[in-house]
């Protein structure tokens, strides 16, 4: 176990701050094995009380988080969902809080508790997505409890990726690769008929705890999941070099590449609601009747002319091109100013559905 | 309140017509306890309810040396302004913060003190002049142009009287177009500033108003001799938290609502005109 801990040193260095790293508690790693039989009936089992998430067919070739009630209803074949995995944590539209007018004055009835959920068959990039989300709902002294709330109660299970797309760029990232571990609680890696399992998080090992679907890996299987790890690795597409994409980004501000670059642009927002990790929000109200209604938190976008114009009409970014280099200098040189890391997993859903063809890794290789 | 954007109730308590289109509100918070723990300094800003309608964020017009209520001077200018125009004493509103970081008063200590504001830019420069005033003692000379487009624009007029009878307070008002009634100055703020020419030595000058006047103040300071490390402003942008986390209030990786609003010009002349 100690020599797979050698060879990834960064990825425990990143493990989200609130989770419990089971090293730090002196213990070692845990792996164990489970047969997909035995998958099946540990899902089943865990559907009695939890809302479970996972990838389920929905129409010709989309594929969605929703929620399960049968471990059946699972769809192992897509490689990614359509959506990240975003959404279960921290939702398009969530209530902040209710408001009504009584006769004690205004009330606010904030949300009753969640329910305990899981998400199983998440990816490893969008269980990534989870850990940079920790940190900035908890930056700066302020967490956010209405992202907290889901995100204390949810367990990640995820299942390592074998069939890198050509969109795929998550091995771009420092000590990052398909059976990367960060924001996951499990993680699955896929042997044939049974997976190999490891043990993240403390919410991870209470999963296994129960014991009787799981037998401790052998160092055989061990030995499987490093041939499968050099495997993948070689599907990958070619790596971006980050560190000098960074280093151009902090002298590109004012470059006349941004003229010419986010022309064929069309501000469709799809990216940022596809992204793991887009997480700007606009706070809106919902009135009912005359002195009821709730106030919402809804995604909101970058790219969208709305999101920077204040009343009386001034907007620091009116313009294309400044929304387009705002959204590329965020995710890669303003977020690792402030968290030394990228806004970015990897997971190429930008690139894979943008209507008019924009790839962020040749936008960040050509950026000068 | 367990959630960061739950806003403490308060209520309206006194509304001042400043002029045409701009109100001053006075707000009580209902829960004592609230009010207690609310401590703010001048420069920051909180972010008002209007149940129903929708949050907007405003900054403090008074300062914390005058905190018996919580005081915002708003232009009728948007969809939660105008709301909140027409609410009326009694009214409950939502306020949380303060967010935000202040003027920097202990390092001008012993310094003269010069405050140019333009528009409803006098809004923002009301609590630290105000706390200067509270805290006279510490600065040598204090100096304020105000300027508004016409007489009928100029706000807090009992209070700039007030001003005016403090102790070594030099205070000027200039308006673009003046009217016969007009005693004061007529002019730009820019133009007026360089007739006055204040000494640049041991002075810090706190400018806030509409960019152009901004643009304009801060060339005609710099002819005056004032350099980029002495001169103070407070920005506005777009917010929604106030937390740094809703991602709009950006200028490069500083959020104007958590890194801001108050910068000096040293650090902002090297940042990208995006603001």
């Amino acid at each position: 176990m100690l020599f797979v801990l050698l060879l990834q040193p960064t990825t425990y260095n990143l493990q989200q701050k609130f989770s419990v790293n089971l090293l730090l508690l002196g213990m070692s790693i845990m792996e164990y094995t489970i047969t997909t039989n035995n998958l099946r009936s540990l899902i089943n089992d865990l559907l009695k009380e939890h809302i479970v998430y996972a990838p389920k067919l929905v129409s010709a070739n989309t594929v969605l988080y929703k929620t399960i009630v049968s471990f059946d209803e699972y769809d192992s074949t897509a490689l990614m969902t359509n959506t990240s995995a975003k959404s279960m944590i921290y939702p398009q539209t969530n209530r902040l809080f209710e408001f009504a007018k009584t006769t004690d004055g205004m009330v606010l009835k904030e949300d009753e508790e969640v329910k305990k959920s899981i998400i199983f068959g998440c990816r490893p990039c969008d269980a990534k997505g989870f850990s940079l989300l920790d940190n900035l709902f908890d930056w700066k002294g302020y967490r956010d409890e209405s992202y907290f709330s889901r995100r204390d109660k949810t367990t990640i299970i995820s299942i390592s990726c074998t069939a890198p797309q050509s969109t795929c760029f998550c091995n771009s990232f420092e000590d990052w690769g398909a059976t990367s571990k960060v924001g996951s609680d499990l993680l699955l890696i896929p042997m044939g008929d049974k997976y190999l399992v490891e043990v993240v998080t403390e919410k991870g090992k209470k999963i296994t705890e129960d014991g009787k679907y799981f037998e401790p890996a052998t160092e055989r299987d061990a030995a499987i999941k490093q041939e499968i790890e050099q495997s993948v690795a070689e599907l990958m597409p070619k790596k971006l070099k980050l560190g000098e994409i960074k280093e151009n980004l902090d002298t590109a501000f004012e470059s006349p590449y941004w003229d010419r670059v986010h022309l064929p642009c069309l501000k469709c927002n799809l990216c940022t609601f596809v992204c793991p990790t887009c997480y700007c929000f606009d706070i809106s109200e919902c009135p009912k009747g005359y002195s009821n209604g709730e106030r919402n938190r809804t995604w909101d976008s970058c790219m969208s002319e709305q999101f920077t114009k204040m009343a009386g009409g001034v907007n620091p970014r009116s313009d294309s091109k400044r929304r387009f280099r705002q959204r590329v200098m965020h995710k890669f040189r303003y977020h690792v100013d402030n968290f030394n890391e990228y806004l970015c997993t990897g997971c190429g859903r930008c690139i894979k559905y943008c209507p008019v063809g924009i790839d962020i890794r040749r936008v960040l290789e050509g950026a000068k | 309140m367990s959630n960061i954007y739950s806003p403490n109730m308060a209520r309206v308590v006194e509304i001042i017509n400043e002029t045409s289109d701009v109100k001053s509100f006075r707000f009580e918070f209902i829960d004592q306890e609230v009010y207690k723990n609310f401590a703010w300094k001048a420069g920051q800003f909180l972010i008002l309810s209007v149940f129903g309608v929708g949050e907007a964020t405003f900054t403090f017009a008074n300062p914390q040396t005058r905190r018996q209520f919580v005081e915002c001077s708003i232009r009728k200018v948007g969809l939660v302004t105008e709301a909140i125009h027409e609410l009326e004493v009694g009214d409950t509103v939502g306020i949380r913060g303060p967010y935000g970081n202040w003027f920097p008063f202990e390092e001008f200590k012993a310094k003269n003190l010069l405050f140019v504001a333009g528009g409803i830019g006098i809004a923002a420069l009301r609590s630290p002049i105000e706390y200067s005033l509270d805290t006279r003692g510490d600065y040598d000379k204090i100096t304020i142009l105000y300027g508004a487009r016409s007489p009928m624009d100029i706000c807090y007029k009992d209070k700039i009287v007030r001003w005016q009878d403090s102790s070594n307070v030099d205070v000027t008002l200039t308006v673009d177009r003046g009217n016969d009634e007009w005693k004061h100055r007529v002019g730009l703020v820019p133009i007026i500033l360089k007739e006055m020419n204040p000494a640049a030595e041991n002075t810090v000058a706190i400018i806030c108003g509409p960019p152009t006047m901004i643009k304009f103040t801060l060339k005609a300071l710099s002819e005056l001799g004032f350099t980029d490390d002495n001169i103070v402003t407070t920005l506005e942008m777009k917010m929604k938290c106030g937390l740094g986390k809703c991602g709009r209030c950006n200028i490069e990786n500083l959020y104007i609502c958590k890194d801001g609003p108050v910068f000096y010009y040293s650090k902002l002349k090297n940042l990208p005109e995006e603001y």
